[in-house]
């Protein structure tokens, strides 16, 4: 699957925000969804490159992948499980 | 031979290092800092710098420490240039904004942390880390003061994301590196690489002038920044993270850390290599418990501790700028007041255990409480019975 071609169901904006609120943002929002919607998180937050796949891919929640728009974020793509 | 070499470039500036490593990478330097002359701190560091506000603008009348002689305030200039050469050498370098939301957390944070790092005598560092490894009982009492202040400062998170609106859509930088003709990522390796060796030069400099010692923590700090900042070590999530996510990840990397660090200081002092009670002037209990509790909700609030606050000014987040200024200029003037008023001598006193419970009892007590502490933090990972959120 072409990660930029993914639909999102939600997406979240974390751009600016740092440690831990991106994290804090993100499992706010997985909270609110429903089993096999897509999440997009937009952040530029260098730390977030490892803790949104590491926490995505636990509690059954599947981390589908991430990618550098040109705009100088990352988009990351989770799948509530 | 080319190809072995891009790789290792890669693996050791680009991929992010393992937390348990860098734990014990600065378990060794920070060694290294207390068998070349004393132990490792930060905060007085911070003191310092705000010292110099206070003279300048006529408040204090002492004339402080000149900035490149006073050792923490050197080993903390060179935890910022270690940082910024590690985002150099992984290209990373930008000056990060932040909404405005964030810098006024990173004001109150850092307000916070220099008013509780001032009450215990010592930020996380000097008032945890290294404080529990001197064997000091202070720093047990800020490390339960730092895991309530941690709980207090995220209910706070938790309220501010459900209650305030969320700042986020701030103009992006839209002067981007692409935008610019140059893109200026391409040179920074070598930006970092000429700062590595203007590092070394003033090493070598002050060694020239007979202050070897003093250099020696400029170059330490430089190691320490570059090693926290490749694995984005950051004691906050030892505390943050099990009520947060429970990822115990640093917790392991903490105790992994202290466990080497405790055992290299106990060798040194049990054989007087350097003084025993040395390092162990934390106000036990109320000083250094009522410091951990404040410390702890500025840490969460800045997002950064003592020493990743310097790291992450060296990558170029300016909201954890705002939080240095604010922790430099709190903590010396609470310092300064604690030590005036007589306060700070009502808040308890400095113990070194192994002179109160003896060496034999206080190495398996500490073995056994910091065993506990992974165990306790594991155990939380697979309940989440500590997770509040």
């Amino acid at each position: 699957m072409e990660l930029e071609n993914i639909q999102a169901d939600t997406v979240l904006d974390t751009r600016g925000l740092t440690c831990p609120m991106p994290l804090l943002k993100t499992k706010k929002a997985l909270k609110g969804m429903n089993p096999g919607q897509i999440l997009e998180v937009l952040g530029n937050d260098p730390g977030s490159k490892k803790d949104i796949p590491d926490f995505a891919n636990k509690k059954g929640n599947e981390f589908i992948g991430m990618v550098d728009s040109p705009e100088g974020h990352t988009r990351y793509f989770i799948k509530k499980g | 031979m080319k190809e072995q070499l891009r790789n290792f470039y890669h693996a050791v500036f680009d991929n992010e290092w393992p937390t348990w490593l860098a734990g014990i990478l600065i378990a060794v330097v920070a060694l290294m800092i207390f068998l070349w002359q004393s132990p490792w701190n930060i905060a007085v560091g911070y003191a310092n710098w705000g010292d110099w506000f206070y003279y300048f603008t006529g408040m204090y009348d002492k004339r402080p420490m000149v900035p490149w002689l006073h050792p923490v305030g050197l080993s903390n200039a060179g935890i910022i240039v270690g940082a910024f050469v590690s985002a150099l050498m992984a290209r990373q370098f930008k000056i990060r904004r932040a909404p405005k939301l964030e810098y006024a957390k990173g004001l109150v944070g850092g307000l916070l942390m220099g008013a509780g790092a001032a009450f215990s005598k010592g930020c996380n560092v000097g008032g945890f880390f290294t404080a529990v490894a001197m064997l000091s009982a202070g720093g047990f009492a800020m490390m339960f003061g730092l895991g309530i202040g941690a709980w207090i400062g995220l209910r706070y998170l938790l309220w501010e994301m459900e209650h305030l609106p969320s700042q986020t859509a701030y103009s992006q930088s839209k002067t981007g590196d692409e935008t610019t003709g140059f893109d200026w990522r391409t040179i920074q390796p070598w930006v970092g690489t000429v700062v590595t060796v203007g590092v070394i030069a003033a090493f070598y400099g002050y060694s020239f002038v007979d202050k070897t010692q003093i250099g020696g923590w400029l170059f330490f700090g430089f190691l320490i920044g570059l090693i926290m900042h490749r694995a984005r070590f950051c004691f906050v999530r030892a505390f943050r993270c099990p009520l947060m996510t429970g990822d115990a990840g640093t917790v392991k990397a903490v105790t992994i850390s202290l466990i080497i660090y405790i055992a290299g200081v106990s060798v040194t002092k049990w054989a007087y290599l350097q003084e025993p009670a040395m390092g162990t002037y934390h106000p036990f209990f109320l000083g250094s418990f009522i410091g951990g509790v404040i410390f702890g909700i500025g840490m969460l609030l800045a997002g950064g501790c003592a020493s990743s606050t310097l790291w992450r000014v060296g990558e170029g987040q300016t909201k954890l700028m705002v939080t240095l200024v604010m922790f430099a200029l709190s903590n010396s003037q609470i310092s300064s007041f604690l030590r005036t008023s007589g306060l700070g001598e009502k808040l308890g006193h400095g113990i070194f255990l192994p002179n109160a419970l003896t060496w034999q009892v206080t190495i398996p007590l500490i073995l056994f409480f910091f065993v506990g502490w992974l165990l306790l933090a594991v155990w939380n990972e697979e309940t989440e019975k500590f997770v509040i959120f």
